[in-house]
C-alpha cells in the first residue's frame, strides 16, 4: 500500500469513528427518550480524566524510539509544561499559553538536546 | 440566514479563528515536515475537512509514519475523541427542529470550540434572530478556519522547509490548557488524577502505542465502582459538561 493510499484509508477510518462519536447521542435519544443517568454521569466525570490520560500519552510519545537521556531527561517537557500551565492560570489566554509553551519547547529541543 | 446573524456568528467565532489558524498551521507544518506524500497540501485539506479534530490531526502524522494498522487507528481515534460523544447530550433538544441535512452538518462539525459557542447560542444570537442560524454560521466558519489553518500550514511547510522539531508540543500544550481550566473545579481534579494514574498504569504494563485502551478500561472501572463518591462531589445543578 502506498503512503498516499494509507493516508486516505486512515483519514476515512478516523473520520467514520469521529463522526459516529459525535452522532451517538442524537442517534441514541432521537425521540423524547430521557438520557440514562449512568451515561450522564460518565459524561460529566470522564472529560478531565481523558484529557489527563492524553497528556501522559503525549509525554510517553515524545520518548518513543529514543532513550530518556537523549531526549533531555524530561527537562524540555517539564519546562514547557510549567510555562503553559502558569501562563494559563495567570492570563487565561489559551492561544498565548499554547504558543509560548510550544516556542519554548522548540527552542530547547532544537538547541540544547 | 440574515446578515445580522452571520455577523454575530463571525464576531463570536473570532477567538476560534485565531486558535484554529495557529493550531492548524502547526499541524500542517508538522505533517509537511515529517511525512513525505505526493500532493501533500491536498491530503492536509482532505483530512482536516473530513475530521475537523485537532488532536487527531497531530497524531495522524505519527500513524502515517508508522503505517499503524487501521484497527488500531479506529481504537485510538475512539479514545482520543470519545469526549465528542458527550457533547451532543446538551444539544439534542436544541437541534430537534432542524431539517435532517442541516442537523447532520451540525453534528459532523461539532468540535470542542464550536460546541462551546453553540451551547451558549441563546446569549449570543441577536434579538429576534434564529439561534439555529447562529449555530450553523458558527459551525461553518469554524470548519473553514480549521481547513484553512491546516492547508496553509501544509503549503508553508512544503514550500519553505524549516526546522519544525518540537512543534508537536502544541498538542500537549492544548491539552494542558484545557485541563488547567477544568481543574478549577474540585471534582474535575479528582477525575484528572484518575486519568493520570490510569495512564501511568497503562504505560507501566504496556508499550506507548498500546497504553490508551487499558488506561480507558481502568478509568471506566474506577468511575463505575466509585460512582457514589464522585456523584456526591458533583455540583447539584444540572449543568452539562
Amino acid at each position: 500500500m502506498s503512503r498516499e493510499v494509507y493516508f486516505l484509508c486512515m483519514t476515512l477510518v478516523a473520520g467514520v469513528v469521529t463522526i459516529a462519536l459525535r452522532a451517538f447521542p442524537f442517534l441514541m435519544f432521537s425521540g423524547n427518550r430521557p438520557v440514562p443517568t449512568v451515561i450522564r454521569y460518565i459524561g460529566r466525570v470522564l472529560p478531565p480524566a481523558a484529557i489527563a490520560m492524553l497528556i501522559v500519552y503525549c509525554y510517553c510519545s515524545a520518548y518513543q524510539g529514543k532513550s530518556f537521556a537523549s531526549g533531555g531527561f524530561g527537562v524540555p517537557e517539564l519546562a514547557a509544561s510549567v510555562l503553559v500551565v502558569a501562563l494559563q492560570i495567570w492570563k487565561r489566554n489559551p492561544l498565548l499559553s499554547i504558543i509560548a509553551g510550544t516556542v519554548l519547547y522548540m527552542v530547547i529541543v532544537q538547541n540544547f538536546v | 440566514m440574515t446578515k445580522r446573524v452571520l455577523k454575530a456568528a463571525f464576531i463570536s467565532s473570532l477567538p476560534v479563528l485565531m486558535g484554529y489558524s495557529a493550531m492548524g498551521m502547526a499541524a500542517g507544518i508538522l505533517l509537511a515536515g515529517t511525512v513525505k506524500l505526493k500532493f501533500l497540501p491536498f491530503w492536509a485539506f482532505l483530512s482536516s475537512g473530513i475530521n475537523i479534530s485537532g488532536a487527531l490531526q497531530f497524531i495522524m502524522v505519527n500513524w502515517t509514519e508508522a503505517l499503524l494498522p487501521l484497527a488500531q487507528v479506529a481504537l485510538l481515534t475512539f479514545c482520543l475523541n470519545v469526549r465528542y460523544a458527550m457533547y451532543g447530550f446538551s444539544l439534542i433538544e436544541k437541534f430537534r427542529p432542524l431539517p435532517w441535512l442541516k442537523r447532520c452538518y451540525l453534528i459532523w462539525s461539532l468540535t470542542d470550540e464550536t460546541y462551546a459557542l453553540e451551547v451558549d447560542s441563546a446569549a449570543r444570537t441577536p434579538a429576534g434572530e434564529n439561534q439555529l442560524d447562529f449555530c450553523f454560521g458558527v459551525a461553518f466558519l469554524d470548519h473553514l478556519y480549521w481547513i484553512f489553518g491546516v492547508t496553509a500550514g501544509a503549503v508553508i511547510g512544503t514550500a519553505l522547509p524549516f526546522d519544525s522539531r518540537g512543534i508537536d508540543f502544541a498538542m500537549t500544550a492544548l491539552f494542558l490548557v484545557v485541563l488547567t481550566d477544568q481543574c478549577q473545579s474540585k471534582v474535575n481534579r479528582l477525575s484528572a488524577a484518575v486519568g493520570i494514574i490510569s495512564a501511568i498504569c497503562g504505560r507501566v504494563f504496556f508499550s506507548t502505542s498500546n497504553m490508551l485502551i487499558p488506561a480507558m478500561v481502568m478509568m471506566g472501572a474506577v468511575f463505575v465502582i466509585f460512582r457514589g463518591k464522585f456523584e456526591r462531589r458533583l455540583p447539584q445543578k444540572e449543568e452539562c459538561q
